[in-house]
């Protein structure tokens, strides 16, 4: 191996990526692109549903109830209907997700000390949405509930609010989110939208700068020069490296400036992962292209390859922790979820080596697998 | 010339298998130290797997192969050579990086191989020179020409000086002056520098460049040796005379004759037995019947052994039915016509003002290399492709605007042909028949014609996938011919077909065109078929720079520069640079000969020996060659570039 047959090999395919447009914005736009676009799109926070109110009591109270789902952040108020009839075609065409129809007598019975029923239509296309939409509603409902119930004690046995309030519900539950304290979904999806951004870009783009010369007939210049196979395809990875850790700075400052992402872990430990993972990538993207002898078939393989694990079984939408045993083996035999660990911890908890050692020792040996795989397939002197 | 070294490339029963298909069925080959060895042979032949085993990017089954006496026989081996060979893949600027410079290109290649800067730096400013690259050194090399790029990826196999170079057809498919130029850059480099090259080429006129060839056919040495051997290894002579029935003639004499060949107003016909004498009275005999005149009889040409040995190898290809009634048509009759038609591509202007005229029942070709503007000509007569300036008129009518049943008159075989290779002969044909809709029982009817005039019978139930190229070529005509078209349009048909079954091909074009009085418009880069057609252009950058039949166009040219001459010296690259120092303007190295033209063959032939004479070269012989449709071409673009510059000149000073 000499640095100089090498740095030619990486020299040209640098300059070859950064002069073709496509494959120039395939390596720097694409990245950042995937990260804006699923970080927006794939929050799964269910939030600001909008409803619609129907109340034929008109009453102070009714009112009063209205305005805890107006004030809430859970629901975005659209307005009050006077005839029920158009709650259907509202909901219809999806303008509200939720409508409350509240009765007539709904004050008098409540004063009267008789039971009252409020109805809530819902939107079930989406069965998660839902049911996270109605455990809202019955929240709400239940503080009302209480509250009333508050008021009542208070009113007629001459206790304080505190002791009605201990009274009605003996047991509370004190709860306390930790790392993600706000729960909110983009903390927790954009640091692995960076292993995704990762996992998919570079591999593509390895494959394509190899699989390229396989068709143009260029790579015959490889095959036939006194290059060692480890000048060859080390040269052909570094530049592919070195764009993917551009990227993971790139992405890194999306997350933490765009979606306001804090990171709390260690800057040497998640760069050192990240330096892994690249390896992992750009090296199944190599593997991929040593096996095939088109751009097409390099691009179908590559993204089935990639992507699949990556968005089912990385930890990416579900923890890996809750996926079925199969599908949790199938999770430890790709680099993903590792880096996945990794990329989450760095971002959300102050943790770093001790905990994380075992992840990166993991990419350090996928990274190594695959380089050592990739030297095994590639011949310079092919069959045909 | 120099005395022949060890054998430096030694190759023994090689055989490559590609899923179950042989490219190389035990092949022999021997290169001698200093030879500039050919391997010739259509697509598909085995050219490419024998240069790539050989050059040891690519493994071959059984046998062996041995380069600079080391054997090659694994990945570990074949890195032992490859320090000291050069190899250019197939394919125009194949081996080069599109996206770099052209001196970035250089660089990758000597960075690969590790070469000291100063030697490079040294070298790469004399083949840039050499080559005349020079001044596009940061051109950005998808910017270049086919010409050029050939030219860059011969520098870069060269730029480490190895001992042998193996260059997989370096020719194809780039303008005739850059092939000269390629082959005397070559020549030249090889002389001075010892090195030995093993190069293909599936144009069989470039057979006598070589020192040694071997002609490959399916996988199989057909024949090898010099040139010389190959050509007198099969005892005969060519006859050709002129005649106003030349159709007629051509039935008459292949009732005797396997190799007959009609082209224009010329009869060319092959006769394997007894000695010049006889031929000529034999002839004589016969042209007397058709009122022949200029009879002559030559030596063979390379092509004409090969045709022959296929023909004797072969016969599992059944022949084409040219049978022959005399012509019954209007030949006056325009069929079609271009009236300065101009296309652009963005600032590229693929077609620049190109006019022609072709009649019912004539051949006309159009010539050049690929990117010459060919298809785009096509295109816009076809209609398929709207003319920014000018019009294309087939029988009179612009085929953007005609009437369907008008356009249905053409009939087009592209360049890729369009046959479904999972369907079989049969159901290619009937799927054609079903396009143009024609009824059950016509295609059923017309269906047996075409099968039993291209010459496909008994192979009605194979794939098309399965048939050699030529019979596909046949196949893929047939199917243009099923709605019986007036008006044939055929672009770069022969791509990949053998000597042999090109002359078929050609025998079935020149049968429709005198009998049915099809007009047929046929594009090539293979300039010696095109001996064949009645008339042709030749097409240089999107202009047409030559017009006329072959014996015409070459006429003129013998005219203005003189007569082509084949010396034959003991020191060919000394004898190029003297002859070049006392003023012969139009010396090459051709092979192990030097050519030139002269205007006064008398005087410039005298001068020529005194000259070498005085060099201390000892001239062997002297003969006249019968100029090529390519020496036309070169001709004729390179005074159109002197008259360019002369015209230029004035301005400048």
């Amino acid at each position: 191996m000499t640095i100089r047959r090498l740095a030619a090999v990486a020299k040209k395919e640098w300059k070859e990526t950064v002069r073709n447009r496509l494959f120039l914005l395939m390596a720097f736009l694409l990245p950042p692109l995937w990260m804006v676009v699923f970080g927006y799109g794939l929050v799964l926070d269910v939030e600001r549903v909008p409803f619609a109110v129907v109340d034929r009591d008109r009453s102070p109270l009714s009112r009063d109830y209205v305005y805890r789902f107006i004030e809430s952040r859970y629901f975005d108020y659209r307005g009050t209907i006077q005839d029920e009839r158009e709650i259907e075609g509202l909901l219809g065409k999806t303008a509200i997700r939720l409508a409350i129809i509240v009765s007539e007598g709904f004050q008098g019975r409540l004063s009267a000390g008789r039971p009252t029923t409020v109805q809530i239509l819902l939107d079930g296309s989406f069965p998660l949405h839902a049911d996270i939409t109605k455990s809202y509603v019955l929240a709400i409902n239940r503080a009302f509930s209480r509250d009333l119930l508050t008021d009542f004690l208070v009113r007629t046995r001459g206790m304080t609010r505190d002791e009605a309030s201990r009274l009605l519900e003996p047991v509370t539950v004190e709860t306390r989110y930790l790392y993600n304290e706000e729960v909110r979904g983009t903390w927790s999806i954009v640091p692995a939208l960076i292993m995704f951004a990762l996992m998919v870009s570079p591999p593509i783009l390895t494959a394509l700068g190899m699989v390229r010369e396989k068709e143009t007939g260029s790579i015959y210049t490889m095959y036939g020069s006194t290059a060692s196979k480890g000048d060859i395809l080390l040269g052909k990875l570094a530049p592919y490296c070195a764009i993917s850790m551009i990227n993971v700075v790139v992405l890194w400052a999306t997350a933490v400036w765009l979606f306001d992402v804090p990171f709390k872990g260690n800057v040497v430990v998640f760069f050192v992962a990240s330096v892994l993972f690249v390896l992992c990538s750009t090296g199944m993207g190599l593997v991929v292209s040593l096996l095939v002898r088109t751009q097409m078939a390099a691009l179908i393989i590559t993204i089935i390859i990639a992507m699949v694990p990556t968005i089912l079984y990385s930890g990416l939408l579900v923890p890996v922790s809750s996926l079925g045993l199969g599908a949790r083996l199938q999770a430890h035999a790709f680099p993903a979820m590792y880096y996945t660990d990794v990329v989450r911890a760095s971002f959300l908890k102050r943790f770093s080596l001790h905990t994380l050692w075992l992840d990166i020792l993991a990419l350090a040996g996928f990274a190594g697998a695959i380089l050592l795989l990739a030297h095994r397939l590639f011949t310079k002197r092919p069959n045909a | 010339m120099r005395e022949r070294g060890s054998p430096i490339v030694e190759v023994t029963g090689v055989r490559k298998c590609y899923n179950h298909r042989w490219a190389l069925e035990g092949v022999d080959l021997v290169v001698a130290r200093g030879e500039l060895y050919g391997v010739i042979g259509p697509d598909g032949s085995g050219k490419s797997s024998l240069l790539k085993a050989i050059a040891g990017v690519q493994t071959f089954d059984c046998g062996s192969i041995k380069v600079f006496g080391l054997t090659v026989a694994s990945e570990q081996e074949a890195e032992r050579i490859k320090a000291r060979v050069g190899f250019l893949p197939q394919g125009v600027g194949a081996s080069l990086y599109q996206e770099l410079s052209v001196e970035e290109n250089i660089d990758v290649f000597a960075d690969l191989r590790s070469m000291p800067l100063e030697v490079l730096a040294k070298r790469k400013a004399w083949l840039l020179n050499v080559t005349r690259l020079d001044r596009f050194r940061d051109r950005s090399t998808k910017h270049l020409s086919g010409g050029m790029k050939q030219k860059l990826g011969l520098i870069c196999a060269l730029i480490h000086e190895p001992e042998l170079v193996i260059l997989d057809e370096p020719t194809t498919g780039i303008d005739p002056v850059s092939r000269q130029e390629l082959w005397a850059i070559l020549s030249e480099l090889l002389y001075e520098k010892g090195m030995t090259a093993l190069v293909s080429t599936s144009y069989m006129d470039e057979a006598e460049r070589f020192h040694r060839l071997s002609f490959l056919s399916n996988g199989k040495v057909l024949i090898a040796g010099t040139p010389e051997a190959v050509r007198t290894s099969v005892t005969g002579f060519v006859a050709t005379f002129e005649t106003t029935a030349p159709a007629s003639a051509g039935v008459r004499l292949k009732q005797t004759f396997g190799q007959v060949e009609a082209a224009g107003r010329r009869v060319r016909v092959f006769v394997g037995i007894g000695d010049r004498e006889e031929v000529r009275r034999s002839m004589e005999v016969i042209a007397g019947e058709f009122g022949g005149s200029s009879i002559a009889v030559e030596e063979p040409e390379l092509e004409d052994v090969v045709v022959s040995l296929l023909a004797r190898s072969g016969g599992e290809e059944q022949r084409p039915e040219v049978s022959s009634q005399g012509a019954l048509y209007d030949r006056e009759e325009v069929a079609m016509q271009a009236n300065g038609l101009t296309r652009d591509f963005g600032n590229f202007r693929a077609v620049d003002g190109v006019s022609f005229r072709v009649r019912s029942g004539e051949v006309f070709g159009l010539l050049g290399a690929n990117g010459a503007g060919k298809t785009t000509v096509i295109k816009m007569l076809t209609g398929l492709l709207a003319p920014t300036a000018g019009t294309g008129l087939v029988a009179g009518v612009d085929m953007k605007t005609a009437a369907r049943s008008i356009r249905e008159r053409i009939g087009y075989v592209s360049q890729a042909f369009s046959l479904y290779l999972d369907l079989t002969v049969a159901e290619n044909i009937q799927f054609f028949a079903g396009i143009y809709g024609l009824d059950r029982q016509t295609a059923a009817a017309r269906g047996r014609e075409i099968v039993a005039m291209a010459g496909l019978s008994g192979y009605e139930a194979r794939l098309a996938g399965q048939l050699p190229m030529g019979l596909r070529q046949r196949l893929a005509l047939g199917c243009a011919l099923v709605h019986d078209p007036r008006v044939l349009f055929l672009d770069e048909p022969t791509a990949g077909v053998d000597p042999l079954g090109r002359r078929r091909f050609w025998d079935l074009l020149a049968m429709l065109a005198r009998e049915r009085g099809v007009a047929i418009l046929i594009t090539t880069h293979h300039l010696n078929e095109a001996e064949r057609c009645d008339r042709l252009a030749l097409m240089d950058a999107g202009r047409i720079v030559a017009e006329g039949t072959p014996e015409e166009l070459k006429r003129e040219v013998r005219q203005e520069a003189g007569a082509l001459f084949e010396v034959v010296v003991d020191q060919p690259s000394r004898a190029v640079a003297c002859l070049r120092r006392s003023g012969f303007p139009n010396v090459s190295l051709y092979g192990a000969t030097i050519r030139l033209l002269c205007g006064n063959p008398d005087d410039d032939l005298s001068r020529l020996r005194r000259e070498l004479a005085y060099g201390g070269i000892g001239v062997s012989s002297i003969r006249e060659r019968p100029l090529s449709l390519e020496d036309v071409f070169v001709y004729r673009i390179k005074s159109l570039e002197r008259q360019a510059q002369s015209s230029r000149q004035p301005v400048n000073a």
